[in-house]
């Protein structure tokens, strides 16, 4: 129970119209927990209720029934928030302000010195990649240029939980990748990160536990190592072999009453490619490969 | 320039207030538990009182360094998004506004200079007061920035304040930039000659005024001459008619202290026949005391009757007068210690007659005041800023407040709405309660029996049937009337914030009689408005679809 960071009774949310009647059920008896120091994402659909899940969470809704603790507090609990970090799906910051006003003015409504936001707000703009814009105004700034200054005030009072409402979205791959070892790096400090994402080659890449919404309901709920693990096949991998060894092999499995059902060389995904690309590239200006040819293995 | 501003009296507004604001929480009580009990049922009360408990801490403990905060971001969003434009646009103003002010007579040629400043700066700055505060929390909810606010250790009741600490920062600046501009611009324009006029009369008005008819009878009011402004009342010319200024309680050591009594006074004539057009009609003006009956004629003056608004005379009379009793020149001079000889303790009776026959001279209780030592026109010049950086203050106060429950359209209109009401109606609802109070109900009645006259054909004094139907109608403006009371209660009373006219005219704002009022008025809206702010942004889902 005191690893609980959150814990969710039967949160149900019925948005209605302004007469008072029923609109939408957006969330229906959701119970979850989230467990201290774990990576935990919402997955979902678009319209699954991930995002109206956080808002509650963070009392920008009121639930229509249900319970809500957020570090042991309520959602609506104000001093709450001095233990939370929240990056919301889009970057709704104030747009007429620099990156290190940004931080500063956030800065500031945390019982943090000058002193202290000045240190603070230099490390993030660093960790986040920012140091060439920080004294552009945030209208100036890209998608992932707003995600990253987005990250950075979520993070500016060291927060125990970070909420991440779509962290991923509208990246480029380089972002999505500098994202994700931000998230990860986070988890290893030991903060708790709540994620909500609907895309899922994300999600698995960084969480730990995952529940899965659709229509405002929780269908899935569990590690993810649990949850995609199939436990009637398995799986070995091996340096090359010939095919006079895969044929003994396939002996051996037979003896044994197994079977082997798929031979092949295994693939990396199109991210680490590109990443590889993109990183030889910057090693290597100008270099073009040739057809067939591929960037090193090593991952960047 | 005319002086009928209401009295202000600051103890009883002050009971007045706690009176509205306990009526206030009795309501919203009342409506809190019918609206908790609707949404949440039996669990509502509870809920509703963990609500107060949850506002009551955060009304309380409240965080400067976070208010600061919301209040620097507010005043730098308004850089950023270039509200100080708006000082160009005064700038732009005053590069053209002189080539149409010149022209005017010299007696009054300060006064357009004055009031072209003055309303210029009230009109842009009150705009401009109106779009500030109604549209940013609207627009921050919309931009959704404020999730990033709340979601931190924010209390509403901070954002609220610090928005409207921000505000005020912007308009205070913009304030005092344009009106330093303005003074100085003033000093530029107004004609070498007329450069006098920039003072700041102190005017120490009578306690009393009374007036003696030819027959000797002492009334509160002169005579009628069908002019339907009954502002001033007439005294007859060629009789004993007098008009009687009574002031008490002066401190006659400070008046001695100058060496000298100022009286100024502006009286209107008011001809039966035409006479000699170019012989002014004169009065005469003695000083009496009633306790040693010494009557002592100061002079003859003349009305200005042709200068228009500016018929003002001033009398300065010496600590030691020399007069004669009658107007005979032959007689014997006497001499007479003003302060000493017809102060009578503390009181000064001031007696003003007309001379010549069937013609009427019209006078009114501040048609005629001691002037005290002038100060200088910066000093009423940036006390009528101050009443207007007041007003600004209020705008800001309910333009914030009602921001936070409507969006920015419906919160300027509303907040317009009660700034036009409050400056217009707001004097004219007063009176009509006051009537009602001292039991005199309007001619005509009320709504309801209005339009039953209107009805009926009926005329608007004669009484109504006596039955059933009658007391209905009786009853329901009686409901009206209440529901005026309550309006008037909950409308700022802004004729105390027109403080324009004053260095326009030539006067020192007074603190007592419009700058204190427009304070005590500006924090008697502030407290109960940050609280209804704070409530409406706790109890809205800002993400509510």
């Amino acid at each position: 129970m005191a690893d609980n960071v959150i814990e969710i009774r039967n949160l149900s949310k019925i948005y209605r119209d302004f007469w008072g009647r029923p609109k939408v059920k957006a969330l229906n008896s959701l119970s979850l927990e989230v467990k201290r120091g774990e990576i935990f994402g919402l997955l979902g659909p678009n319209g699954s209720g991930k995002t109206t899940t956080l808002k509650l969470l963070l009392g920008l809704l009121f639930p229509t029934e249900g319970t809500v603790s957020i570090l042991g507090r309520p959602a609506h609990d104000v001093e709450k928030n001095e233990r939370i970090g929240y990056l919301p799906e889009e970057s709704y910051l104030y747009r007429f302000l620099n990156a290190d006003e940004t931080l500063d003015f956030y800065g500031r409504l945390f019982k943090m010195s000058a002193t202290e936001r000045k240190k603070r707000t230099d490390a993030l703009i660093q960790q986040v990649g920012l140091q060439g814009a920080r004294r552009r105004q945030l209208k100036e700034y890209s998608k992932g240029m707003t995600r990253r200054i987005g990250l950075a005030q979520a993070l500016i009072n060291d927060p125990e939980l970070v909420l991440l409402d779509e962290p991923t979205s509208g990246l480029d791959p380089l972002g999505t990748r500098d994202m994700k070892d931000m998230i990860i790096n986070l988890r290893n400090q030991g903060k708790t990160v709540v994620m909500s994402s609907h895309l899922l080659a994300d999600v698995q890449d960084v969480c730990d536990r995952i529940a899965i919404l659709y229509r405002g309901e929780l269908k899935v709920i569990g590690s993810v190592q649990e949850l995609l693990e199939s436990r009637e096949e398995t799986q070995l991998l091996t340096s090359e072999l010939s095919p006079d060894v895969i044929k003994e092999v396939e002996q051996v499995l037979g003896r044994n009453g197994a079977s082997l059902k798929k031979v092949s060389h295994p693939t990396s995904t199109l991210e680490d490619l590109f990443l590889r690309t993109v990183a030889e590239s910057e090693a290597r200006p100008g270099r073009r490969f040739e057809p067939g040819e591929r960037p090193s293995n090593e991952k960047s | 320039m005319v002086v009928e501003v209401n009295p202000f009296d600051l103890t009883l507004g002050i009971v007045y207030w706690l009176l509205v604001m306990v009526a206030i929480v009795v309501v919203g009580l009342i409506v809190g538990l019918v609206a908790s009990l609707a949404a949440y049922g039996s669990s509502g009360p509870r809920r509703m009182a963990l609500t107060i408990q949850r506002g009551v801490r955060d009304l309380t403990f409240l965080s400067p360094r976070r208010i600061m905060a919301v209040a620097t971001l507010t005043f730098k969003e308004a850089q950023r998004r270039k509200a100080f434009m708006i000082g160009l646009l005064f700038l732009a103003l005053f590069m053209f506004g002189g080539w149409f002010l010149g022209g005017a007579g010299s007696d009054r040629a300060a006064k357009p200079y004055v009031i072209f400043v003055m309303t210029s700066m009230s009109f842009l700055l009150i705009v401009m007061s109106l779009l500030v505060s109604c549209w940013g929390i609207p627009a921050d909810i919309k931009a959704r920035s404020l999730h990033t606010v709340v979601t931190k250790p924010v209390r509403r009741s901070e954002i609220v304040i610090g928005r409207m600490l921000g505000y005020i920062g912007v308009l205070s600046l913009v304030l005092a930039v344009t009106s330093a501009f303005g003074y100085f611009w003033i000093w530029q324009k107004v004609p070498a000659s007329a450069q006098n006029q920039l003072i700041a009369r102190v005017p120490l008005y009578a306690n009393e005024v009374q007036f003696l008819d030819r027959t000797g009878t002492l009334s509160n009011t002169g005579l009628n001459v069908g002019d339907i402004w009954d502002y001033r009342s007439f005294i007859e010319g060629g009789t004993n008619s007098r008009a009687i200024w009574k002031f008490n309680n002066l401190d006659v050591a400070s008046l001695k202290r100058d060496g000298k009594l100022r009286l100024e006074q502006s009286f209107e004539a008011f001809r039966t026949y035409k006479g000699d057009i170019n012989q002014q009609l004169r009065y005469t003006l003695s000083l009496y005391n009633p306790t040693t009956k010494l009557r002592v004629p100061v002079g003859t003056y003349q009305v200005q009757e042709h200068s228009a608004d500016a018929q003002k005379t001033t009398v300065e009379i010496p600590a030691e007068l020399i007069y004669r009793d009658s107007y005979d020149l032959d007689s014997p001079e006497k001499k007479v210690q003003v302060f000493d000889e017809l102060f009578d303790n503390g009181s000064l009776t001031v007696e003003v007659g007309a001379l010549e026959s069937q013609q009427y001279i019209g006078v009114s209780h501040h048609d005629m005041f001691i002037r005290l030592p002038d100060r200088t026109f910066l000093a009423t010049y940036v006390k009528a800023s101050l009443g207007l950086w007041l007003l600004l203050v209020l705008i800001v106060i309910i333009g914030t407040t009602s921001s936070c429950f409507v969006k920015g359209p419906v919160a300027t209109i509303l907040t317009g709405s009660l700034i036009f009401v409050g400056f217009v109606f707001r004097g004219r609802i007063d009176t009509v309660l006051r009537d009602l109070a001292a039991n005199s109900a309007p001619i005509g009645g009320g709504s309801f029996e209005s339009l039953y006259r209107l009805a009926t054909q009926m005329n608007a004094v004669s009484p109504l049937p006596e039955n059933i139907g009658t007391d209905v109608i009786k009853t329901l403006d009686q409901g009206v009337f209440g529901m005026l009371r309550v309006v008037n209660a909950l409308i700022p009373d802004l004729q105390y914030f027109n403080t324009s006219e004053y260095p326009a005219n030539g006067f020192d704002v007074p603190w007592a009689g419009m700058l204190l009022p427009s304070l005590v008025i500006t924090i008697g809206f502030l407290i109960p408005l940050i609280i209804l702010g704070y409530f409406s942004l706790q109890l809205r889902e800002l993400e509510h679809k």
